[in-house]
């Protein structure tokens, strides 16, 4: 019975594939005149044809210069002499069907001798509106380059092959999503990449079974390893730089269509947590910064969390000294510290949301509103402590410190079951929320690398560039992560030479 | 050939092996569990301050005896069920391996029992075991779940976390009296010898390397770092042993059930007090490994005896072991079990040996015939 079912399932995609060929050039100009932009008209001047196109996706310039010009010039009565003569780039002539259904979508303009011939001139005139390459919003260094992706993917790749001029940077372009069919490029460098790492996302990528694609955080949620996550598993980054130095470390980078950022893979959860600023500072000072953000996540989840802990059930823990000034803020709050932090965290979270999505302008005065008045009064008012406002504060301020926008939404969240478990065991609660994240981190994986790499597997060949950065001179091979086919960066003995005095 | 190897489940594909050198982590992890946190006053009471030679003597037993393991699994081809197999036939063999399988048990058993057995005499008096069993032992299953990677990782977390924990050793010292240790041997060898077999109940748990051996990618490599991790085990033990020495009295210490515990408990630093409570929140880290690898062991047998999916045996020991982690309650009933786990573990060991013996005699029979 079930095979039945199953031939049926298979034959109705041969038969869609037949309608498909079946369709002629007619039906689909038909299909288009439906739609007021598609223009489509006889030329009757020294040459006679039938020119067609997309007049929102077509540039008038090329359309008015090259191709009416010359057509109305000379007569011209075949598509090869159509073909040679008109002034633009990459001409061609061709009957394949979806060929010329899909490049009129996107701004060719068609040209037959007549209505019902089969064959014409394909001629390229696609006009791009796009935003122009500014500086980076999300991941915004002070020093270092300051241009950021935009929305369209020629431009990105432009970005990226100016600072990578090399005949081995590859890029492989599909096409993903049944109705949108948005372009998807990968980019890698061969001879560096692993090869596997290539098969496996471009695999990951054909399989997709998406109808619309609007942005690179599609992809993210779509290939990941473990979808069920809460952390995300391919790295996002609207900065050329990066991509272009995880290039070279050996990484696959993913570009999408109409989103302003790439992503790069296989990564780390420690890589979340490093920003460009620490490649354009001096070592020692970008290590301290690494490690004071890296502090801080850890006191953005904890923080709140071992506040519940020690209020609710172990009282012992706070010194003498300290008691005094808790019991002091807390004489008067009439809620147990969970329901506290919890009104005070949810508020915290309210005023993010409203923030992120109010205007600039507006959403500063939001901040304002919420953060001082809304605290004070709270603490007036005594229905909060001012210890705990101090540490909501702190720890969503900490919260910012990552580079990622990503990785600070999973911060900003995952601090609940924290106090949850707080709540229920104290600090072993905590404890044992931290095994299970630990646990769960230790399961991920990124294209089929470990997600939680230089701490396990331990690898101290890649811890030289994750919780601290040594110099340049020392980090003379890859990350064994991406197992790149050529694991030497540069020559080690060349660079560690040493000279004599006066030499 | 191939197939057949998958059947029985040896043939592991590479992504699943370890490297050697976290063999280090897999012995030490599983050797510290529970024990260390009060084990002095065992050895306290058969050999009095000399008990610290014992450790050293039980460390050097354990050298010998993980020597002896290499030996059995380098000629044996895979892990102790093989080894059964190939010695006493199909059916004996496989329920040899059933006791060992019963035993890891027992071990991941004992050692979720006195942790909850910890934490209601020095947190929660008033816990509520059903639920927290429950989420304990749901964690396991869900670190069980992700296959002997994910332990290991585990086991090396929980070696990084121990790590400050010993710092706090120097806490005791302080206030200590470094002469208790003296007069130095002042008690024969009988009771040094019976504290010897005492303090080995603490460093049971290399026996696991009998199961998860084919795991290890190139093991003869890993030979070092098994010794490595026995001697660090022993070095911490050393170290608890005479911390406890310096800041007990004999007689003190006879009282105390948990020594390292009670240590705790004058840790100061200017924002903490009674550090016992985080000790005993990242004690969590330093059993997990040990009721984890318990588990996977214990399932991974049936799963090579009877040929059936290591899933569902694993979801069937985790209900089998809530419900008496539940109901048995009580300091009696916890010290039997934890001597009876001791128990078992000398006679594994001592029978490491045997195996060993009748392994050599059957290779030599078979090469004859």
């Amino acid at each position: 019975m079930w095979k039945w079912k199953r031939k049926e399932k298979q034959q109705q995609p041969q038969q869609q594939e037949k309608k498909k060929q079946n369709g002629t050039l007619s039906e689909f100009i038909q299909a288009m005149q439906e739609s007021e932009d598609f223009v489509h008209y006889n030329l009757s001047g020294s040459t006679r044809c039938t020119i067609s196109y997309l007049k929102t996706m077509c540039d008038s310039q090329v359309l008015n210069r090259s191709v009416l010009s010359t057509l109305n010039q000379k007569s011209l009565p075949t598509l090869r002499d159509m073909q040679e003569s008109i002034p633009v780039e990459n001409v061609r002539v061709t009957s394949k069907l979806d060929l010329i259904e899909e490049k009129v979508m996107y701004g060719y303009i068609m040209i037959q001798l007549h209505e019902k011939d089969e064959e014409v001139v394909l001629v390229p005139a696609i006009s791009l509106e796009s935003r122009n390459v500014s500086i980076p919003e999300v991941e915004f260094s002070v020093v270092g380059p300051k241009e950021a992706f935009v929305e369209t993917m020629n431009t990105n790749i432009n970005l990226i092959r100016k600072r990578l001029p090399l005949p081995q940077l590859t890029i492989k372009e599909m096409n993903v999503g049944k109705v949108t069919k948005t372009r998807v490029a990968v980019i890698y460098i061969d001879g560096i990449v692993n090869q596997d790492n290539v098969d496996t996302v471009q695999q990951r990528l054909k399989g997709i079974e998406v109808d619309q694609l609007t942005d690179s955080s599609f992809i993210t949620q779509i290939i990941a390893d473990n979808s069920n996550s809460p952390f995300p598993q391919l790295l996002d980054t609207e900065r050329p730089d990066r991509v272009v130095s995880n290039l070279v470390e050996g990484k696959v980078a993913i570009l999408i269509d109409g989103s302003p950022h790439a992503l790069t893979c296989p990564t780390t959860v420690v890589e979340f947590f490093g920003a460009s600023d620490d490649y354009f500072l001096p070592w020692h000072l970008a290590t301290a910064f690494r490690l004071i953000r890296l502090f801080a996540v850890i006191f953005s989840v904890l923080s709140t969390p071992l506040y519940v802990a020690v209020l609710t059930y172990h009282h012992e823990m706070i010194p003498a000294a300290l008691m005094a000034t808790i019991v002091s803020s807390r004489s008067d709050i009439p809620f147990p510290p969970i329901l506290e932090v919890i009104v005070l965290e949810l508020t915290i979270e309210l005023l993010r949301e409203a923030g992120a999505r109010l205007p600039t302008k507006i959403g500063q005065t939001i901040g304002i509103v919420g953060g001082i008045v809304i605290g004070t009064a709270a603490v007036d008012a005594g229905l909060t402590s001012n210890v705990l406002l101090i540490i909501v504060a702190l720890s969503a301020l900490a919260s910012f410190t990552t580079p990622i926008y990503q990785i600070g939404n999973t911060i900003r969240l995952i601090r609940f079951p924290f106090l949850i478990g707080a709540q229920l065991w104290g600090l072993i609660g905590v404890s044992m929320c931290m095994v299970y994240f630990i646990g769960h981190l230790i399961k991920l994986q990124s294209i089929g690398r470990p997600f939680f790499e230089p701490l396990y597997p331990l690898r101290i060949k890649d811890l030289k560039d994750a919780f601290i950065r040594l110099p340049f001179n020392k980090q003379t091979e890859r990350p064994v992560l991406m197992r790149t086919e050529d694991p030497q960066r540069m020559n080690q003995s060349r660079v560690n030479a040493k000279r004599d005095i006066d030499e | 050939m191939n197939k057949l190897n998958n059947t029985q489940g040896l043939n592991i594909p590479e992504n699943y092996l370890v490297t050697p050198a976290y063999v280090f982590f897999l012995i030490h992890s599983m050797q510290v569990g529970v024990g260390i946190l009060g084990f002095e006053k065992y050895l306290v009471e058969k050999a009095g301050f000399d008990a610290w030679i014992s450790v050293l003597i039980a460390g050097g037993i354990l050298h010998i005896i993980l020597w002896m393991m290499y030996r059995l699994l380098q000629n044996g081809g895979g892990d102790i069920v093989q080894i059964h197999n190939s010695i006493f036939g199909k059916y004996i063999g496989g329920l040899l391996s059933l006791l060992f399988c019963a035993y890891y048990t027992l071990l991941a058993f004992t050692v979720i029992i006195t942790f909850i057995e910890v934490i209601k005499v020095w947190v929660f008096p008033g816990l509520q075991v059903w639920v927290f069993a429950f989420v304990l032992i749901w964690l396991v299953y869900y670190l069980v779940s992700g296959g002997f990677r994910v332990i290991t990782g585990i086991c090396l977390i929980s070696v990084i976390i121990g790590l400050p924990i010993l710092l706090l050793k120097f806490f005791p010292v302080e206030a200590g009296h470094t002469m208790n240790i003296y007069p130095m041997i002042s008690h024969d060898l009988t009771d040094i010898l019976g504290a010897t077999k005492q303090s080995i109940l603490s460093f049971i748990g290399l026996e696991f390397l009998l199961i998860y051996y084919p795991f290890i990618k190139q093991p003869e490599k890993s030979k070092k770092w098994a010794h490595f991790g026995i001697f660090y085990t022993t070095m911490l033990y050393l170290i608890s042993v005479l911390v406890t020495f310096v800041y007990y009295s004999e007689e003190q210490l006879k009282q105390v059930v948990w020594g390292t515990i009670s240590a705790w408990k004058i840790v100061e630093f200017p924002f903490i007090e009674r550090f016992e409570f985080v000790g005993i929140a990242m004690w969590l880290y330093v059993i997990l490994p040990n009721i984890c690898l318990g588990l996977w062991g214990a399932t991974r047998i049936p799963k090579r005896v009877f040929k059936i999916k290591q899933k569902y045996v694993v979801i069937t020991f985790c209900i089998a072991l809530y419900f008496p982690a539940v109901l048995l309650d009580g300091r009696p009933v916890i010290d039997m079990v934890n001597n009876l786990s001791g128990q078992l573990g000398t006679y594994v060991l001592m029978y490491i040996p045997v195996l060993l013996v009748l392994k050599m005699i059957s290779d030599k029979v078979r090469k004859r015939s």
